[in-house]
This record gives C-alpha cells, sequence and structure tokens, in this order.
C-alpha cells in the first residue's frame, strides 16, 4: 500500500523539474545487520499528495476528503506531515549548532533543546549526521531553486556565465559552514550515505543546467552533467583549502 | 416446540463458536493457550516470574544461546541515548537493558568531547527500572551492584503495573519495554501509558518475541519452542511449567503488523518494525509528537 502512494505523490508532483522528496526515504531504512531483514513502516492513514513544501515547517494541514463512513478522519491534519515538520524544525535549528558542534548527534541533541523536543527525536532519524547534512543539501538547493526563479541576475548571461554564477551562489551557501564542511563530505561518502548524497548531487546540477537553459535530449544530457558534477566537486573541494583573503564573502559573525 | 428447541441449540452453537473465535483474538484472557479470567491473569503471570526470576538471565542465554544480549544491544542502539535523558524501562526487572543504556552514556566515545555542560547532564540521568514484581527487582539490584552501579544515583528501581505506571505526563524522553509486553493484560492500556509518559519526541520502543512467517524456519522454530525449552527449563531451572506458559504466549501475541497498528492506535507517529533473526523476535518503534 506504502508503495503505491509513493507512486501517486511522485507522479502528482509533476512540473519540470526532478522531484525533491527527501522525507520519503528517511521513512523506509534497510537495516545494517546481518541478522535482520527488513524493516517496515505503518502508515497511519492513507496519504495524501503533499505539496512541494513538504519540506517547510510550517504546518499545512491536509484534510482528507470525507469518505463513506469515515468520518473520524478528515479531522485530523495528515500525521506524516506532522511528525517530518517537526524533524525538518529539530533540523533546521540544529544547524545554527554545527558550527559548534560538528555535524554531529550533539549538534542535532543542542537542536531538539533548543526547539523544545525532546532530544530522543534524533533517535528516530535513521542515519543520524547524515539526515542533517542532507537536510541542509536540500535546503540549499531549495535556496538555489528560490534565486533562480526570482531570476533576475540570470536574465541577460550566457549559458556558461550563468552557470559560473550560479555554481558561486551555491557554493556560497555552503561558506559560513566551511569549518566544518570536510566532517560534511566524509558523511556523505561514507558507503551507507553514498547514494543518497550522489542523487542529490544529481538533482542539483541538473537544476543549474536547466537554468542555464540546457535543451539537450541526447547522451550530451549526461556528459553535461556528469562534467559539472565534477566541476562543482573540485571547485567545492579546492574550497575547503583556500584560505586567500577575499576568497568568499563570509557573514560577519564568522 | 421442537422447533423452537431445534432453533434455541443453533443458536447456542453459533454463539458459542463466535464466542470462542473472539477469546482466541483476545490476548486479554489468554495465559499460553488456556483461557484465564482477566482478573486472574496478571497474578498468574507474577507468580511465573517468581518462579523464574532467579534463574531468568541463565535461562534467557540458553534458550537463545547468548543472542538475546544482541537483541538489546540492537534496542538500546535504536533508542541513541543521551546524557541528562529521563528514561523508563517497563518490565525490565533485572536491568539488563537498563545496565545497557547506562554504559552507553558514560562510554568513552560519549565523553570525549570533554565539556562540562555534559557531565552537568550526565548528573541528570535518571533511568527508572518499573517492574510489576519484586523479585525481579532485587535481583537487578543485585546486579547493579556487582557491577559497581550501587551507589549510581542515576538507576531507580520502582515496582509498578505497565497499565496504571506512576509516573507524570510527559516526563520521559524515552520508554522501552523488552520481552515483557506480552504478559501484560491489556497491552492497550499499556501502550496508552507509554503515550501517557512520554514527553513530545520521546521515544517508544518493544523488543518482543514475534511470528516468524518464513516456510522451513517457522517449523524447526516450532520445534524448538515445544520440544526443547520446556525440557531445558525442568532441567536448569526446575520449572517445565513457566517455560510452557512462556512458550505459548508467545503464539498468542499478536503478529508485527496488528502490533504495529495497536501502537498507531495509541496515538504514536512513524511507527516501525524490524525483525531480527527472521522474526524470532521484532523491535517496534514509535515517535510522540
Amino acid at each position: 500500500m506504502y508503495r503505491t502512494v509513493v507512486n501517486r505523490i511522485l507522479l502528482s508532483g509533476g512540473g519540470r523539474r526532478l522531484l525533491r522528496q527527501p522525507d520519503l526515504r528517511t521513512v523506509i531504512s534497510s537495516s545494517r545487520f546481518s541478522t535482520t531483514t527488513e524493516t517496515q513502516t505503518i502508515p497511519n492513514r492513507p496519504l495524501n499528495p503533499p505539496d512541494s513544501s513538504s519540506l517547510s515547517s510550517s504546518s499545512t494541514s491536509f484534510q482528507t476528503p470525507p469518505a463513506a463512513g469515515d468520518v473520524p478522519r478528515h479531522e485530523r491534519k495528515n500525521p506524516r506531515a506532522e511528525y517530518e515538520g517537526e524533524q525538518a524544525r529539530v533540523l533546521q535549528a540544529s544547524l545554527r549548532h554545527v558550527l559548534r558542534l560538528g555535524w554531529s548527534e550533539k549538534a542535532m541533541i543542542a537542536g531538539a533543546k533548543e526547539v523544545g523536543i525532546s532530544p530522543s527525536i534524533v533517535g528516530s532519524f535513521p542515519r543520524k549526521e547524515a539526515a542533517l547534512v542532507e537536510f541542509f543539501m536540500d535546503d540549499c538547493l531549495q535556496r538555489l531553486i528560490d534565486r533562480i526563479d526570482s531570476g533576475e541576475e540570470l536574465q541577460n548571461s550566457t549559458p556558461s556565465q550563468c552557470i559560473y554564477k550560479l555554481v558561486r551562489i551555491r557554493l556560497e551557501m555552503q561558506a559560513p559552514y566551511i569549518s566544518k564542511w570536510p566532517q560534511a563530505l566524509s558523511i556523505q561518502a561514507h558507503p551507507l550515505n553514498v547514494s543518497t548524497s550522489f542523487k542529490q548531487r544529481a538533482m542539483l546540477v541538473d537544476e543549474i543546467w536547466h537554468a542555464a537553459g540546457d535543451e539537450t535530449s541526447d547522451l550530451d544530457w549526461y556528459v553535461k552533467r556528469t562534467v559539472l558534477g565534477g566541476i562543482y566537486s573540485t571547485t567545492e573541494i579546492y574550497m575547503l583549502t583556500d584560505s586567500s583573503p577575499g576568497s568568499f564573502p563570509l557573514p560577519s559573525r564568522a | 416446540m421442537a422447533f423452537r428447541l431445534v432453533t434455541r441449540n443453533l443458536r447456542n452453537r453459533i454463539s458459542f463458536k463466535l464466542r470462542s473465535a473472539s477469546l482466541l483474538h483476545s490476548h486479554a484472557t489468554s495465559f499460553g493457550f488456556k483461557e484465564v479470567r482477566e482478573e486472574d491473569k496478571s497474578q498468574m503471570v507474577g507468580k511465573v516470574f517468581s518462579n523464574v526470576a532467579s534463574n531468568y538471565d541463565l535461562m534467557n542465554d540458553f534458550m537463545s544461546a547468548g543472542l538475546h544480549r544482541l537483541w538489546k544491544d540492537r534496542l538500546v542502539s535504536k533508542l541513541s541515548p543521551f546524557p541528562g535523558m529521563k528514561h523508563l524501562d517497563v518490565a525490565g526487572g533485572t536491568g539488563d537493558v537498563a545496565f545497557r543504556i547506562l554504559e552507553s552514556i558514560n562510554s568513552i566515545r560519549h565523553r570525549a568531547l570533554q565539556d562540562t555542560i555534559n557531565d552537568d547532564l550526565r548528573e541528570e540521568t535518571r533511568i527508572y527500572v518499573c517492574d510489576i514484581n519484586q523479585n525481579m527487582l532485587n535481583v537487578g539490584k543485585n546486579r547493579a551492584l556487582e557491577r559497581g552501579l550501587g551507589e549510581d544515583k542515576s538507576l531507580v528501581w520502582v515496582q509498578g503495573d505497565a497499565e496504571t505506571l506512576s509516573f507524570e505526563d510527559n516526563s520521559m524522553d524515552g520508554y522501552s519495554i523488552a520481552f515483557g509486553i506480552r504478559n501484560v493484560t491489556h497491552i492497550e492500556k499499556a501502550l496508552t501509558e507509554a503515550y501517557r509518559v512520554l514527553k513530545r519526541g520521546g521515544r517508544f520502543l518493544c523488543l518482543e518475541l514475534s511470528h516468524v512467517e518464513i516456510p522451513v524456519f517457522k517449523e524447526l522454530y516450532d520445534l524448538y519452542s515445544f520440544s526443547v525449552i520446556p525440557r531445558l527449563g525442568e532441567a536448569v531451572a526446575g520449572d517445565r511449567e513457566s517455560y510452557q506458559y512462556l512458550v505459548e504466549s508467545i503464539r498468542r501475541f499478536p503478529p508485527q503488523e496488528r502490533f504495529a497498528s495497536m501502537i498507531v492506535d495509541a496515538g504514536f507517529h512513524k511507527v516501525e518494525y524490524e525483525n531480527l533473526v527472521g522474526g524470532v523476535v521484532a523491535i517496534h518503534s514509535g515517535l510522540k509528537i
């Protein structure tokens, strides 16, 4: 039942972009021990397709359409959105502690305390620190998309200028965390987390190419994205060791 | 008149079948495969555990070939304990889970970042071990002494009933029940109580023997349960009846999916379960939001 719901959500998300449904991944996790078989999730209620603001922590209540004889359900908020909203709030607050405590459980515990939720919630994230890093990556992608949509600066640029600006904008979002970014990279490179981080980078690169006006539909599609992915990653790594003055604008308190 | 008698008999027979069918599904009146009155169940369970208390840990080792240690380790790692946590371990009489949680919080890994805030927080940690049976709690207290945790004020031993806990609302960060919920007369009440005492963001974790569905393995497991375990109980603990009750109560407990839906009904979110050893043991978890 859960899989058909996932399909419905993915299909209805629609739009020209690759769909961003990061939170769904955290729900079904595969177990690491060789003696275990599977982890299964029980959905609280039949799910409604959430809109694309599933990342945002503002509570949007979904009304399930009243079905015959189904009276109590349509008065409840969508419960999955509720706990995911809470998790998103905790992660958002945790980001403020990352500079001090690193991309770690400690930062997440501090974030939970700040929001007023018991730090036990940290245990419910399937791959704890990775959840924080992935949340940050998704958040940055969302902000990048917002910048693209508001789009004044991309108006009269050639594609290569466009790509340059977008990569720069995106990397500058990481600048505040640069002292702890190597830890984030190592978390993303961990075998358990590689597939998710790869997907996130693929989405990022696709988004940048799309904003630059790319419309290829043959093998070049893959080539372009792979090349941009390589450029992005090497720039990112170079940023870690770049200490030249004025290398990137840092927020004043850092 | 004969006709009326016939219909009455027929009705009685049908209603008897319906009644017995509903009894079969009611966990509250099952004591293993026997049917008992609800009021008697907790007393009978109490007697079982008074009998087995002294040999409980030894028998656990024998029956599970030491695997129960790994299962409890997995439960505690899923919990992710943190310094300053208030945790309630229900039906945890001999303290296995509580000791693991304390050791996890005090471990070198957690203390690696030497900040004073954490040390103060660690002082505030409280693990409440609640059990309905005083004998089990006594065994637990002795084990704590052996481990050098006798003076540790983080461990609090409380006698109480899972269906009516004496703790305040929204006071616990975590709630765990390992191999205990099977023995509770009204599972729904225990789940509701768990929901009540947990704080927002608190987690419910339940480790329990559960149902195996894998074809050949299921038969082997049944064979092991019904032939080996009661005999082992007789040899090691001198108590065949208690271990017969044990294996029967496992079969009467609701299967994984149904238990998970009961947890959802109690109000928990993000309810998941993880099967260990093909379903012999399942860890159910839920989040209170």
